[in-house]
């Protein structure tokens, strides 16, 4: 019976979304209810799943290889918990900030449907269903991107379209090269590549498993595939930025998470040309990312351009293929996300209730803003990775993974590229608190405002101390890791 | 049944389309329902012949003691048939109301009727000689629709149209007098009638070959004779959709299977340089018929570049010369003809209600015409390839069968495949994001009403047929094993 859940789970976010438009014109409450009543039930959902043993339903073969079925285990845990309840936090900040747009049902209709395809790719259970939700997420999280039909929006989500569905056929390049080489193309801890097969093919299948992942990186903003995440982020609106940022990119880590762990195995990898190369491209990615947010004036877009660097954080976890640093990486996905919606929901805060949009606008900020910058200063340390903030829980299995991989040159490099970034994201988010809360003396005060109503603040503040708290009581959620990270070898 | 009855369904819209266009005193209402009766009859002649017919030959006629002209139904006709006989009374009643307000109805359902039976004959065809015979009508019968506007520009697109497929007709002749020269006269046999003659691997063969590859690549636009097609898109969408996306070209592309499954013979022609010039041409064709279809600004011409692009995956299955290949190629022949179909029926509509055409003029209008835009996304994503919707089964095949395949030609294929694929998702998505999402001038959508059910019911059942040939597609991608497996 409880195998019926997790269509559910995938269905329920979805119809109610598509049912939105279907509302009509009514009041913007009764759409905010259900939303609302969508996105807890949703959360409950989920929390009820958490608590189940893993569970397994096949929904339809569409031929005799091409399957598409669910099943849930740790890793869709993770992922969809986060999902759920991102989304829950950035959709209830967006009932204040989307009060004034025109097309509020439009926004939560998209919104809804993101967050389905995105529980649908966590509870994938082989390539092809993964595949499927992957470029449904795409189609789905695009109209998200824009919401405001400028033709710089437009332009932005085709964007963000084509890199996505460029990444998907560098991936499907793999998958199907993959299900000539694997036994099978359900997911199995470890990787289901078949030696006997494999034999004499492998320099093929190491370039295409590389092409694949390069791909998949392209939702994750893995270089050279990034360049769709600073274009898209800053014409959103800032919820859907926030989930896009904090959520949708770890699609992109999820599949190659289940590429590599899950299909091809990090034996086949470890040690070969495929995992430098990688590793030196999401080293690339956190190094530059960082170096172009420290530069970028536009708020919104240094927070993409920070969230390019950090997802790689992640990535590099993957990459260096130990136990430790697949924890880590674990870790900083669940920590990110939080960290990042609550840094763009005060990005969406500043603007609704100010206007502005460039950091050196905020002068003074946090004397306007008090709630607010505080939330943004705790999820600023929590991000450069200062303790005890949960980023640099994630940060400390990050490194300790990469030396013990013990590969030439990474084993230093990645923890060295790891610590200038952190510098350098100290130096693109604590000038704003220094110049927010200390002004110099001859510069104009913004008024004190209201901070959009408890419905922004509170919900800021709610991420904030959890960044804090989950820092604080990390101890638990570093043991389930480590145990799923150490099942994989 | 007897395969005597196969006559029946390609006679049966021959003759009434030759009657309506003979009619004295003729009313639209009786013309179009002549055709689509004629229509009907003969596509349910034809799914009970799939389903009944004995697989034996009748002859018609003895040309000479070799040639005759002879019909058989074998699995690979039955595959096409089962195609057209679908889609064909869809577009009959898509054209009732599309070509409601337009003249020369007699002229048009006459020889859009004529072009059915036609197009019957030549998946009923027993061997080369006839399938060369109704190959020829085909291009005469259609010749008047493409010209159907008499503009300036249509007759020229039909002069093109009619150069082409005579010249490449002729090419293809050629290649026809050597087999027969040769001996291989015989009704088509799978794996192929060259065996054992005395020129079997000499360039000689392979240069013929190649001229039949062509001459039949003329209506399969493989390129650089793919002019032709584009330029015919003037021709109301009830044709360019039905014939310029189905009948027509996938003529071509049965053609060409017949001539390299089923005369020459895979075994004779695998790893020739023939092959690798052919697939090469295929490969080329892909991307290009793909990046001028996004350089493209008018709708229906930019649907038509992906045809292009589209059939050279068709073309590049049947060349890999293994029956993975063949079985791709036939599934995207079936697949891709509803996908394009539902595409072109959606233009046509827009254009219909609206007057609009060049993709730059779509803003907003998906708000005035849901479902049109709706079925439009459809096509747009499953021509793309995305799962669950048929394309992407199509495409899953034909790449693993050239990884199957494992030569660099094959690769190279794959990757101009997925290449062409993702310029798929740029020339398709603006247009469905833009009717969508793009502004319209204030007051400018007021007027604009959806189509009629004529329309709408073939755009519906399309979507409808789209997706579940994909979430169901294990009964054609059963019926495309057994034909590559020789049944």
């Amino acid at each position: 019976m409880n195998q019926w859940l997790l269509p559910i789970s995938v269905l329920l976010p979805m119809a109610v979304g598509a049912a939105l438009p279907l509302l009509g014109k009514k009041s913007h409450r009764t759409l905010h209810l259900v939303v609302l009543a969508a996105l807890l039930l949703q959360a409950v959902f989920v929390t009820w799943l958490l608590l189940l043993p893993q569970i397994e339903l096949p929904l339809f073969a569409m031929t005799d290889t091409l399957t598409v079925s669910l099943r849930m285990d740790g890793f869709s845990k993770l992922f969809m918990a986060v999902a759920a309840y991102g989304f829950l936090a950035a959709g209830i900040f967006a009932f204040r900030y989307m009060e004034h747009s025109q097309r509020q049902e439009s926004f939560f209709t998209f919104f809804l449907l993101s967050l389905g395809a995105m529980v649908g790719m966590a509870l994938s259970s082989n390539l092809i269903t993964m595949y499927l939700f992957f470029e449904c997420l795409t189609l789905l999280s695009m109209p998200l991107v824009l919401h405001d039909r400028t033709k710089e929006s437009i332009r932005a989500a085709l964007k963000y379209l084509f890199y996505s569905v460029a990444g998907a056929f560098l991936a499907l390049c793999a998958i199907f090269f993959l299900a000539r080489y694997c036994t099978t193309l359900d997911f199995q801890a470890g990787g289901s590549l078949d030696p006997a097969l494999a034999a004499g093919h492998e320099t093929l299948l190491r370039v295409v498993i590389f092409l694949g992942v390069v791909g998949f990186g392209a939702k994750a903003g893995l270089y050279p595939l990034h360049g769709w995440l600073p274009t898209a982020h800053p014409v959103a609106p800032a919820p859907a930025s926030a989930v896009l940022s904090g959520i949708i990119t770890k699609a992109g880590v999820l599949a190659i998470l289940r590429l590599i762990y899950f299909c091809v195995g990090p034996e086949f990898l470890i040690g070969t040309w495929v995992q430098q190369a990688l590793l030196g491209l999401s080293l690339l990615t956190v190094f530059m990312g960082s170096m172009m947010a420290y530069r970028e004036k536009q708020f919104k877009k240094r927070l993409a351009y920070s969230s390019v660097s950090q997802i790689s954080y992640v990535l590099t976890g993957l990459f260096f293929m130990t136990a430790q640093s697949v924890q880590g990486g674990l870790l900083h996905v669940v920590f990110h996300a939080c960290i990042k919606i609550c840094l763009f929901l005060v990005a969406g805060s500043l603007i609704f209730n100010t206007g502005k949009h460039s950091v050196e606008e905020y002068h003074g900020m946090g004397k306007a803003m008090p709630k607010t910058m505080i939330g943004f200063t705790m999820a600023s340390l929590a991000l450069v990775g200062i303790p005890p903030f949960n980023g640099f829980v994630s940060k400390w299995y990050l490194a300790l993974g990469a030396l013990r991989a013990e590969l030439p040159v990474f084993s230093w490099l990645g923890p060295v590229v790891l610590l200038i970034s952190a510098l350098l994201t100290a130096g693109y988010l604590l000038p704003i608190t220094i110049h927010g809360f200390f002004p110099g003396p001859k510069e104009s005060v913004p008024e004190k405002n209201n901070e959009g109503g408890p419905l922004m603040w509170v919900t800021i503040s709610v991420l904030a101390l959890l960044t804090l708290c989950s820092g604080l009581f990390a101890r638990p959620l570093a043991q389930a890791f480590g145990a799923m990270a150490e099942a994989l070898f | 049944m007897n395969s005597v009855f196969l006559l029946l369904p390609v006679c049966l819209p021959i003759a009434v389309g030759l009657g309506i266009f003979f009619l004295k005193r003729h009313s639209a209402g009786l013309i179009s329902g002549l055709a689509m009766g004629a229509t009907l009859a003969a596509s349910v002649l034809t799914w009970l012949l799939i389903f009944l017919c004995r697989q034996e030959s009748f002859v018609l006629l003895h040309l000479t003691d070799a040639l005759s002209f002879c019909f058989r139904f074998d699995s690979l006709g039955r595959f096409y048939a089962g195609i057209v006989a679908t889609l064909w009374p869809l577009t009959v009643l898509y054209a009732f109301s599309y070509m409601a307000h337009e003249g020369h109805k007699r002229v048009f359902y006459s020889f859009f009727t004529v072009a059915y039976g036609v197009t019957l004959g030549i998946c009923t065809a027993g061997n080369l000689i006839t399938l060369y015979c109704f190959y020829e009508m085909l291009t005469l019968s259609t010749v008047p629709l493409v010209m159907h506007n008499l503009t300036r520009q249509a007759v020229r697109a039909a002069r093109t149209y009619l150069a082409f497929s005579l010249g490449g007709a002729a090419f293809a002749f050629a290649s026809v007098i050597f087999l027969v020269t040769n001996g291989a006269v015989g009704e088509f046999s799978f794996g192929g009638l060259l065996a054992g003659h005395p020129y079997e691997r000499s360039a000689l063969t392979w240069v013929f070959f190649l001229l039949g590859f062509f001459g039949f690549g003329v209506k399969a636009a493989v390129f650089p004779l793919h002019i032709w097609l584009p330029k015919a898109s003037v021709a109301p969408t009830p044709v360019t959709a039905l014939l310029h996306a189905v009948a027509v070209v996938n003529s071509g592309i049965f053609a060409v299977m017949r001539l390299v499954w089923y005369c020459y013979g895979p075994t004779l022609l695998r790893g020739s340089w023939a092959q690798n010039i052919a697939l090469g041409f295929a490969i080329i064709t892909m991307v290009y018929g793909a990046v001028y279809a996004v350089k493209e600004g008018h709708w229906k011409r930019r649907l038509a570049y992906s045809t292009v692009s589209n059939l050279s995956y068709m073309l590049f299955g049947i060349l890999l010369l293994t029956p993975q290949g063949l079985e791709g190629s036939l599934l995207h022949m079936a697949f891709h003809s509803c996908m394009k179909i539902l595409a072109f029926f959606c233009a046509g509509a827009v254009f219909h209600q609206t007057g609009r055409e060049y993709n730059a003029s779509l803003g907003g209008l998906g708000r005035a015409m849901p479902v049109t835009f709706t079925c439009f996304t459809i096509s747009a994503v499953a021509l793309t390839g995305i799962p669950p919707f048929n394309g992407f089964v199509s495409k899953w095949y034909l790449l693993t069968a050239a990884a199957e395949c494992g030569t660099p030609m094959a690769y190279a294929g794959a990757g101009a495949l997925l290449l062409s694929a993702l310029l798929t998702a740029v020339y398709m998505m603006p247009n469905a994001v833009s009717g969508w999402f793009g502004r319209a001038e204030p007051g400018s959508l007021d007027t604009i009403r959806e189509a009629d059910w004529r329309m709408g019911l073939p755009h519906v059942v399309l979507s409808l047929g789209t997706l579940i040939t994909g979430l169901f597609a294990q009964p054609v991608v059963q019926a495309a094993a057994a034909i590559a497996a020789g049944g």
